[in-house]
């Protein structure tokens, strides 16, 4: 596992400038540890030999005093580096998140309505909001420790090799072993954790099992007795966990071990040569202050380890979703659909983890309006629930491949010069999608179903009663000046359907092809008979309405119905 | 109001005995850190005048035994924390559950998924105050104390110049650095919110904002969002680098001190050059002491947090609870009878808000009895309040019934133990015989290990009509003889729902029992002695509770009442 994803580096923008302050103030820091301990050890040594047996117990002041000037600089210096690494550390890392998240969320749309696994909004959406989070300690917390182990402990090294080579010998010849038990420790002990750990896991969720439920448990009057069960089961979680953690903690206590014998080795070294005049004061004062200054950075580093490896996990999630590969992008123009159609050609789409195709080898030919009135057309797209009428919007929409087949636009009812749907730009502009689920806002509803477009309010008003939002204004608590979506009002799903039937009955107009999935779904009577209505316009207006229908109502709208139909694959 | 986390902390049991072992450890593990700088310097010092090598032998054992505990005993203290926190884990889980199962909480709070899962995770927040602040606060106070005294022993300024940094960075620093992360949670919630949702809605809407040419705006969105989250998170920032800042410059600036004072009483012939050593490179050491402490502030704040919401659950301050247990007795009751007078419905007890009023029915044993009514009219409310789960807001309810959840739970565990749910006893045959009564005999024998197969998380898959049957199969051994049964056609294709429903109308007659059930699907409702249909008359634009607009076999309503015949007429499967 390699400690900084280099992908960070070259995807997030901020991510560079961030490791790039951070080696900075990391080399001031370095700097500063070394100054500091030349000053104490030149402030300390003189007076320590002044006042020995052998010293006349009289100092001119004037020896030391530039060394406390010195030494006050490096207090400043410290604070004022520990100060900037929080101050704009932190900054960058919610830059390096916003710009990754960013970049994973619109990947993940691109990737089409029907996702691979491990990019479905669902699992996105935890990465890009607890995933990536866990980013944020990984950045503040675990990498500068890093970058500090690669600079303070080699400069460090290299001082004390300047003033006692004895020392520096010791403590190269340590540093190494460090990664190297710790390495052995984790191979060791990587099965049994890893076991350890999936019981723990279990016997949690057991518990949680139990709590989540409750009310059935409640129900049935057996609430009291799994108290005991839970109390047992988190005995036997504890244990478990005791069990991996005397194992895990090993290698932490590994790593102090070795450290601080070492500086207790080069301790006990330095004052046996001071005996012998092996070595002067001063200079032995500096190699015991910088002693565990070489191994700091390391021993955080390890403290850190959980983070880099929650961080470098939710790196290389994020990074799975980047590399996927998005459909190649539209290399010609939509042909205009005004007097043209659409062909279905046996078309066959795989539902996605059943094994069945639906829909299974679809042919049609689709007339559109005329765009002149009288011209309107109704298509009624028709089979039981799982036979892919949602899938075939998706596919007339050009947002899905089809896996078998070609869904074509051709300019005329003729059907010469058809394009294929999914490698076209520009049809987007002339279609209004309702899906069985539209999404509103943010914004007021006066905003969401104008668009920011200028509409006088008599207009505004009569679309409202052609698709059944009065009712819906008047239930709500400032009508037009509601706010929904994002922190707005919460609508139903059938109120966010006429929001979004009066959006695209106003700011639609130039759009000649409407696609209705399951208008009707969740509306009584006199709902339906509105949707019903607004199609009716829509049609004679000259628009083409496709609409997925259940019931029969819509179906005898229709100008043409086409049949949906799934089929079993048969393995073979 | 007092300290949550106070309040809660009996729930964890905790013995203060392994506390103590814990925080001893922790110190033992700090005074040989220290005591390896002390004996060092000494030892430095000392050897500079030459000495005999054998006078050095103390302090060179002395500093190599001081190198060699601290690892042996930091390893040992963070075994004992986590052993104090995982015991106190496991006994706030298991306190929690049975409060919450005793009726401390409603059964509102219960059905919030969200609030479930949340349990979890507060109860690990609970917990890690004890090995997170709790602990390194205890050493943090033993050793720092020990090591001023150490100092103070030599030359007392420097003792209270010591004490002086140990202040600033064990409280000030941590101070801040809990006031910064407190700023950045509570300023910064509403931008990460909101970046949250507009995420969501990304991901959720992305194809349709990509034809409707929004996605470039949504975006944008997004990315707005997030400035305003790094700027709340720039705010704390700023007070947390003075809290950073605090704590790099701390220990330079306390040797700088002990050097200003210990110099001139060297020089003066008040301190040794040894002692001068100890005094002038210890506090080198000591600053170690309070390194977790600013970690452990903003790990308190949380844990209170975490605490808080745990006590809402157990007692809910809005008052919208269930009756105490007390007012319900668990008395299935043996005969298949239950008498509705005159029964108002709704959350909140009888000052709340009533969603359905007026409601009188008589079950007999062996009858069926349908509620029908769109989503929402209060199906579900009145079948809870008829269960006895909820208080009437007005009326009576006489009988107990048993309130089969559209959603009811099915254990992680063996088929039998889901079973068993419903009664203790039940034994195989029990359990075979009431799967095969709801259609699961074929289901029971393609398991691999029949009865005794895991179902659920990490066990085997069951569809949603197995799941559907088994619950029923569940209610039928329990001892109730009344069942009220919510939306049994949920998310079940209309052949699969139907089918359910005929099952449970077959068993009500030929075991005696009786079955109320809600449904928003009319077609199976033929099997039914009588249906209610509930419902408001006209739009509903009051927020009048619902009542029952008709009542009669499904076949008088079909004739009867148009709204009724058009919505069931909706229900016939395209051709």
């Amino acid at each position: 596992m390699r400690p900084l994803d280099p992908r960070l580096l070259r995807q997030a923008r901020a991510a560079r400038s961030y490791v790039v302050l951070t080696a900075l103030l990391g080399a001031a820091s370095a700097a500063l540890v070394v100054v500091q301990a030349f000053a104490i050890a030149h402030a300390l040594g003189p007076v320590v030999v002044a006042t020995g047996p052998g010293g006349d117990g009289a100092l001119d002041p004037a020896r030391t005093a530039p060394w406390l000037v010195v030494l006050a600089g490096a207090a400043a210096g410290r604070a004022a580096v520990g100060w900037a690494q929080e101050r704009y550390g932190r900054r960058a890392a919610t830059h390096v998140v916003a710009d990754l998240r960013e970049q994973v969320v619109a990947h993940a749309v691109e990737l089409g309505p029907r996702p691979p696994a491990g990019a479905r909004p669902a699992d996105v959406a935890t990465l890009a909001t607890r995933g990536l989070a866990d980013l944020e300690p990984y950045l503040v917390r675990f990498l500068p420790q890093l970058l500090l182990t690669a600079l303070v402990t080699p400069a460090t090294v290299l001082v004390v090799l300047g003033l006692d080579w004895v020392s520096a010998l010791i403590a190269a010849v340590t540093l190494p072993l460090v990664p190297f038990f710790m390495w052995l420790i984790g191979t060791m002990t990587a099965g049994t954790s890893e076991r350890r750990l999936a019981t723990v896991e279990r016997l949690g969720s057991q518990v949680l099992d139990l709590v989540a439920g409750l009310p059935t448990l409640r129900a049935f009057g057996r609430e009291i007795g799994p108290g005991a069960r839970v109390r047992a089961l988190g005995e036997s979680s504890r244990r478990a966990t005791m069990a991996t953690l005397r194992v895990a903690f090993l290698s932490g206590a590994v790593l102090e071990l070795l450290t601080t014998l070492c500086v207790a080795i080069i301790a006990v070294g330095v004052g046996l040569r001071l005996v012998h005049g092996g070595i002067e004061l001063v200079p032995a004062l500096a190699v015991l202050v910088l002693a565990p200054e070489i191994f700091l950075p390391l021993r955080r580093v390890g403290a850190e380890f959980h983070a880099s490896s929650d961080g470098l996990a939710a790196t290389a999630r994020a990074f799975a979703v980047l590399d996927m590969p998005v459909p190649p992008p539209a290399d010609r123009a939509a042909p205009g659909a005004v007097g043209g159609m659409l062909v279905l050609d046996d078309v066959t789409v795989r539902a996605p983890g059943r094994n069945v195709d639906a829909p299974a080898h679809l042919s049609a030919r689709i007339p559109l309006g005329t765009g002149e009135p009288g011209g309107g057309r109704v298509v009624a797209l028709r089979g039981p629930s799982g036979a892919g009428k949602s899938t075939l919007v998706l596919l007339l929409l050009g947002l899905l491949r089809p896996d078998e087949g070609r869904v074509l636009l051709a300019p005329s009812a003729a059907g010469e010069d058809a394009q294929e749907l999914d490698r076209v730009s520009g049809w987007w502009e002339q279609v209004a999608w309702v899906p069985q689920r539209p999404a509103i806002g943010p914004g007021t509803v006066h905003d969401v179903v104008t668009d920011g477009r200028d509409v006088p309010l008599p207009t505004l008003e009569a679309v409202a009663r052609t698709t059944g939002l009065d009712t819906v204004l008047a239930s709500l608590p400032d009508g037009w000046r509601t706010r929904v979506g994002l922190g707005g009002t919460g609508l139903s799903v059938g109120q966010r359907q006429r929001v979004a039937l009066a959006r695209t009955l106003i700011g639609a107009t130039d759009r000649p092809v409407v696609v209705l999935d399951e208008p009707t779904a969740h509306l009584d009577a006199r709902g339906e008979q509105v949707v019903l209505d607004t199609v009716r316009a829509w049609r004679d207006a000259g628009r083409t309405v496709v609409v997925v229908a259940h019931r029969g109502s819509v179906l005898a709208l229709a100008d043409q119905v086409v049949d949906v139909d799934a089929r079993e694959v048969v393995a073979s | 109001m007092t300290d949550p986390l106070r309040q809660l902390l009996p729930l964890l049991e905790i013995r203060w005995s392994r506390v103590a072992r814990a925080v001893a450890l922790g110190t033992l593990t700090l005074v040989c850190a220290i005591g390896l700088a002390a004996a060092a310097a000494w030892l430095v010092a000392r050897a500079s005048q030459m000495p005999p090598v054998l006078v050095l032998s103390v302090a060179t054992v002395g500093v190599r035994a001081f190198g060699t505990g601290r690892a042996f005993f930091r390893y040992l203290e963070r075994l004992a924390s986590h052993d104090v926190a995982l015991r106190g884990m496991a006994a706030l889980r298991a306190n929690l559950y049975e409060r919450i199962a005793r009726g401390g909480a409603d059964v509102v709070a219960l059905r919030r998924g969200d609030l479930l899962a949340r349990v979890g995770s507060d109860v690990d927040d609970v917990g890690d105050v004890v090995v997170r602040a709790m602990i390194p606060a205890a050493v943090a106070v033993v050793a720092g104390l020990g090591s001023v005294l150490l100092v103070g022993v030599f030359l007392p300024a420097a003792g209270l110049v010591l004490l002086a940094c140990l202040l600033l960075t064990g409280v000030v620093s941590p101070w801040l650095a809990s006031r910064a992360s407190a700023s950045v949670e509570l300023r910064g919630a509403a931008a990460r919110g909101e970046v949250a949702a507009r995420t969501l809605e990304l991901l959720e809407d992305g194809q349709q904002l990509r034809v409707g040419g929004l996605l470039a705006d949504r975006r944008a969105g997004l990315r707005a969002a997030e400035a305003r989250l790094a700027a709340a998170t720039d705010d704390g920032a700023r007070v947390a680098g003075v809290s950073a800042g605090i704590e790099a410059g701390a220990q330079t600036l306390a040797v700088l001190g002990c050097l200003l004072l210990g110099v001139p009483a060297a020089l003066a012939g008040d301190l040794a050059a040894t002692e001068l050593a100890v005094v002038v490179l210890t506090p080198l050491a000591v600053f170690e002491v309070t390194a977790a402490l600013p970690a452990a502030a903003v790990q308190l704040r949380r844990s209170r947090a975490a605490a808080r919401r745990l006590l809402e659950l157990l007692s809910p301050a809005d008052g919208a609870s269930a009756p105490a247990p007390e007012a319900r007795p668990v008395r299935p009751g043996t005969s298949g009878h239950l008498v509705l007078t005159g029964v108002g419905a709704g959350w909140g007890g009888p000052a709340g808000a009533t969603v359905v009023s007026g409601v009188d029915l008589d079950v007999r044993p062996g009858s069926v009895v349908a509620l029908a009514g769109a989503s929402g009219v209060g199906k579900t409310t009145l079948l809870l309040t008829a269960a006895g789960l909820l208080a009437p807001t007005a009326g009576e309810v006489d009988g107990h019934g048993l309130f089969v959840a559209e959603d009811g739970h099915v254990f992680g565990t063996t088929v039998l133990e889901n079973l068993r749910v419903a009664r203790a006893d039940v034994d195989e045959a029990e359990a075979c015989d009431a799967l095969a009564a709801v259609g699961l005999g074929d289901w029971l024998d393609g398991l691999p290990d029949g009865l005794a197969t895991v179902l659920g998380t990490g066990g085997s898959d069951v569809s949603g009509g197995e799941r559907r049957r088994l619950l029923v199969a569940r209610a039928l051994l329990a001892p109730h003889r009344v069942l009220l049964v919510d939306e049994p056609a949920e998310h079940l294709d209309a052949r699969t729902a139907d089918a359910l429903v005929e099952t449970l109308a077959t068993i009500a007659r030929t075991t005696g029992r009786s079955v109320v059930l809600a449904s928003h699907r009319l077609a199976p409702l033929g099997t039914a002695d009588e249906v209610l249909l509930l419902g408001h008359h006209g739009t509903n634009e009051t927020g009048a509770p619902a009542h029952v607009l008709a009542r009669g076999t499904h076949a008088d309503l079909l004739r009867d009442v148009p709204d009724y015949r058009w919505a069931a007429g909706q229900e016939l499967a395209p051709a």
